[in-house]
């Protein structure tokens, strides 16, 4: 056996120890150009018998979860075999387990990991980027760890190494960003928020939800309602699920009384995301115009507001 | 006929000792870190040192059971002498590790009267605790390891293994690589927030100065220096078993030359300092004569008790040492600090009395190395001398998470409560205040209710007013604006991590009195 001499050793030390200072030198410089965004195939319009925005209602989170991805035509009209899916619930703090309504229902997240992988994804990816706690306390908190692991999904910890500025071609305040890149490399990204208050936004949403996956999103607040809209025309999920099992419908985001919590057991899901929370909205006596980021994205044209001129489909398990 | 020496193999046990006690160190940091291990094993190391345990008990006048297991520690040194030093200490280990050859050497050149420095030390801190005050216990070893861990070590791996993935992640042939090994080390391993501490500049040059004096003598800092070392060392004297120079002996210096520490004598008075030896069996291993037993020293002339050196400690220096440490006392008692600290000098969960706080803390910076948010800091002079390296939150640079009790439940000393985590949620650390002048609707106009959404007691402790305002760009507007609740604020400070605003935030927390 060879061993290391310590001109060698030193030789090797100093080289590593380059690298890291290089490399730390690098990192810390003027911030890169926005890279282009990939793109993912586009939300799937429903065809004939399919239901346009599916409102299922009953006491088991799981089967309403089933029932409006079949009212939608099943969840293959969203993923196909071999494809690469992201699940982006709401993970927001590790304060309260799930009944506390400050973050998406472990049962709505595990079902649709399942309904994923039993049409053929290659892999279903769970994440979040909690602002209270970390990933993993909150995963676990939030019993989503625990369902995701045992239906079969990975529970991701997002690295810093993974965000990227990303130009927003479409965006009409904010046009760069950085963005956990893996989420727009997705070939499905489906959206499952928690149907909850907040004070700004008035109501946090699905198109709100997406905060969870870019750094600095407090910077977001200053015109919050254009730059969520902004945020979502770059995203553009494939599904959007919004878990309204029970509501938060004060002290949102982070709850923590269940005086504040309603008990809906319904469960909403459509191609368009905005169609999604306008029709959430209503849950808290609101219209989707009312909230602004959800007026912002129809106005961008990622999506309908007006529910009457859609087919939807309400149903019950 | 000779039977084969023994003692090279109780040597490479000794080694594997610490190989394992090191591992085992480092592991707890990062198990604590990540909660993989129950937290009470998060603090082993420090339930066996005899020097934090006196020193929390003396100066806080208590029993404290959890440091209990130094008792262990102190029996085994009655009965084999500074083994801890020798083949558990983590410190001593990792400066045995980064010994400099030719250190021994130039060891002989240096006064033996430096070993006294160690008793002063030890009688200063002591005679600090029976006055209720645990400055110098900064000084002991583990606590000295675990902070440098802690505030430089980790902190710096992470960002030198970020910052080397961020690079080779986007070149396409290092993606897939790159991405699974950091995949694996993100979350058990690395922390999502890179972890920042204020002063670890400090504290990396103080241990790179010890680690540097190790040129000037192996493990200088053990035979000189290490308080902990010293209280052994003073046990040592009185131990039933040291290895002892015999007749077979024929003077051929090896086992001097192999000794660490410098425990052995040569000239005509040719022995084994006890006080000194960490018993590493270096010497036994060594020893072609099998001139050296590791023999009960009992009832030998001149072996027990261990007699006096000619660099122990006059009495007159004794003295010194212990006016010294009382004059330290009382110079920082009377200090501005001790009587108005720095308003924002937060102190962890349930530590809100000052004088008790001060009088158990360890200096051990745990409670830092368990804090997800790092928001646990070590405190600079925001305290009064006294306070220097005590955990304080700084709540800018990482809030004290709602669903978080961890610092208390790793506290060695009790000197942060183990308070359950629905008891720790209702403990008040402090007030936040908001600063109208600089608050984003406040004083621009500009919608913002960063703090109001972060806010995790039920009901939230600030509230929003609607009014009509101009705004930046002098428009009329509609914004709304945060106010205090302060009886509901807790001073867990999220708001302020949180607040948008660049530098200070607009939102503080600050002491709230009791």
């Amino acid at each position: 056996m060879s061993t290391l001499t310590r001109r060698q050793f030193l030789g090797l030390t100093a080289r590593v120890t380059g690298a890291v200072l290089i490399s730390t030198a690098c990192s810390s410089g003027p911030a890169a150009p926005a890279a282009e965004a990939p793109s993912r195939r586009p939300p799937p319009a429903p065809s004939e018998n399919q239901a346009y925005l599916a409102v299922a209602r009953g006491d088991d989170a799981a089967a309403i979860t089933a029932r409006a991805i079949t009212a939608l035509g099943g969840i293959e009209r969203f993923v196909r075999a071999g494809d690469d899916v992201i699940i982006k619930p709401n993970i927001c703090v590790d304060y309260h387990p799930p009944e506390y309504a400050a973050t998406t229902h472990p049962a709505v997240v595990a079902a649709l990991a399942s309904l994923c992988l039993g049409a053929g994804a290659r892999r279903v990816r769970v994440m979040d980027m909690p602002f209270g706690g970390t990933p993993e306390t909150a995963y676990a908190v939030s019993g989503i760890g625990d369902a995701v692991r045992a239906a079969g999904g990975t529970m991701e910890v997002m690295s810093p190494i993974r965000f990227a500025r990303t130009a927003i071609p479409a965006g009409r305040d904010i046009t760069a960003w950085e963005v956990y890149q893996d989420v727009l490399q997705a070939d499905v990204l489906i959206n499952v928020p928690i149907a909850k208050h907040h004070s700004l936004a008035r109501l946090s949403l699905a198109a709100k939800n997406l905060l969870g996956v870019i750094q600095r999103p407090n910077q977001m607040h200053r015109n919050l309602g254009q730059r969520i809209a902004d945020l979502a025309s770059l995203m553009r999920p494939t599904l959007t699920v919004v878990d309204a099992t029970r509501i938060l419908v004060d002290h949102g985001p982070t709850g923590g009384s269940l005086n504040d919590v309603r008990q809906t057991d319904t469960v909403i899901a459509s191609h368009d995301m905005v169609a999604a929370d306008a029709y959430a909205a209503t849950l808290f006596g609101l219209r989707g115009e009312e909230i602004a980021y959800v007026k912002a994205s129809a106005d961008m044209g990622l999506g309908t507001l007006d529910l009457s001129a859609i087919r939807i489909e309400e149903v019950h398990a | 006929m000779r039977r084969p020496n023994p003692w090279p193999r109780w040597r490479r046990v000794r080694q594997a000792v610490q190989i394992v006690a090191f591992i085992l160190f480092v592991y707890l940091l990062f198990a604590a870190l990540q909660r993989r291990i129950a937290f009470p094993l998060a603090d082993l190391f420090f339930r066996f040192d005899p020097l934090s345990a006196l020193g929390a008990m003396v100066s806080s006048r208590e029993w404290l059971p959890r440091l209990a297991p130094a008792l262990i520690t102190v029996g085994v040194t009655l009965a084999l002498g500074r083994i801890w030093c020798g083949w558990i200490c983590p410190f001593g280990t990792l400066l045995e590790w980064l010994s400099v050859p030719r250190a021994n050497r130039r060891a002989r050149e240096l006064s033996p009267h430096w070993r006294e420095v160690k008793y002063l030390i030890l009688a200063a801190a002591l005679i600090g605790a029976l006055f209720g005050s645990m400055a110098l216990l900064v000084l002991d070893p583990l606590a000295l390891l675990t902070r440098t861990m802690t505030t430089v070590l980790l902190p710096g791996l992470n960002h030198a293994l970020t910052a080397l993935f961020s690079v080779l992640y986007p070149v396409p042939p290092f993606q897939g690589v790159i991405g699974g090994l950091e995949g694996l080390l993100r979350g058990p391993v690395l922390p999502v927030q890179q972890p920042v501490f204020a002063g670890n500049a400090l504290i990396a040059l103080i241990f790179v100065t010890i680690v540097g004096l190790n040129a000037l003598a192996g493990r200088f800092w053990c035979r000189y220096l290490c308080p902990l070392g010293a209280l052994l060392a003073l046990i040592s004297r009185v131990s039933l078993l040291r290895p002892i120079i015999g007749d077979a002996c024929t003077r051929c210096g090896r086992c001097s030359n192999v000794c660490g520490v410098g425990a052995i004598q040569t000239g005509d008075n040719f022995r084994i300092v006890p006080a000194e030896c960490t018993v590493c069996l270096d010497c036994l291993a060594a020893c072609q004569e099998a001139g050296i037993g590791f023999r009960p020293a009992l009832g030998r002339p001149r072996g027990w008790p261990a007699p006096p050196e000619a660099y122990d400690p006059t009495r007159r220096r004794l003295l010194a040492a212990l006016g010294a440490g009382v004059a330290g006392v009382v110079v920082m008692r009377t200090g501005a600090g001790a009587r108005r600290p720095d308003p924002a000098l937060i102190r962890p969960p349930g530590a809100q009395d000052e004088a008790e706080f001060l009088s158990r803390c360890l200096r051990c910076s745990q409670c830092m190395k368990v804090c997800p948010t790092s928001g646990l800091q070590p405190t600079f002079l925001e305290g009064g001398v006294e306070a220097f390296w005590t955990p304080r939150l700084v709540p800018r640079l990482g809030y004290c998470n709602y669903g978080c009790h961890a610092c208390g439940q790793v506290c060695p000393s009790g000197a942060i409560p183990p308070l359950d985590l629905a008891t720790k949620r209702q403990a008040v650390l402090g007030v936040a205040v908001i600063d109208r002048n600089r608050c984003l609707p406040w004083a621009h106009g500009t919608p913002c209710i960063v703090c109001e959404e972060m806010c995790p007691v039920s009901p939230k402790a600030i509230r929003l007013e609607e009014v009509a305002v101009i705004d930046a760009r002098g428009e009329a507007a509609v914004v709304q604006q945060p106010h205090m609740v302060s009886d509901r604020c807790i001073g867990c400070g999220i708001c302020e991590y949180q607040c948008p605003v660049e530098g200070d935030a607009a939102i503080e927390v600050r002491r709230s009195g009791s």
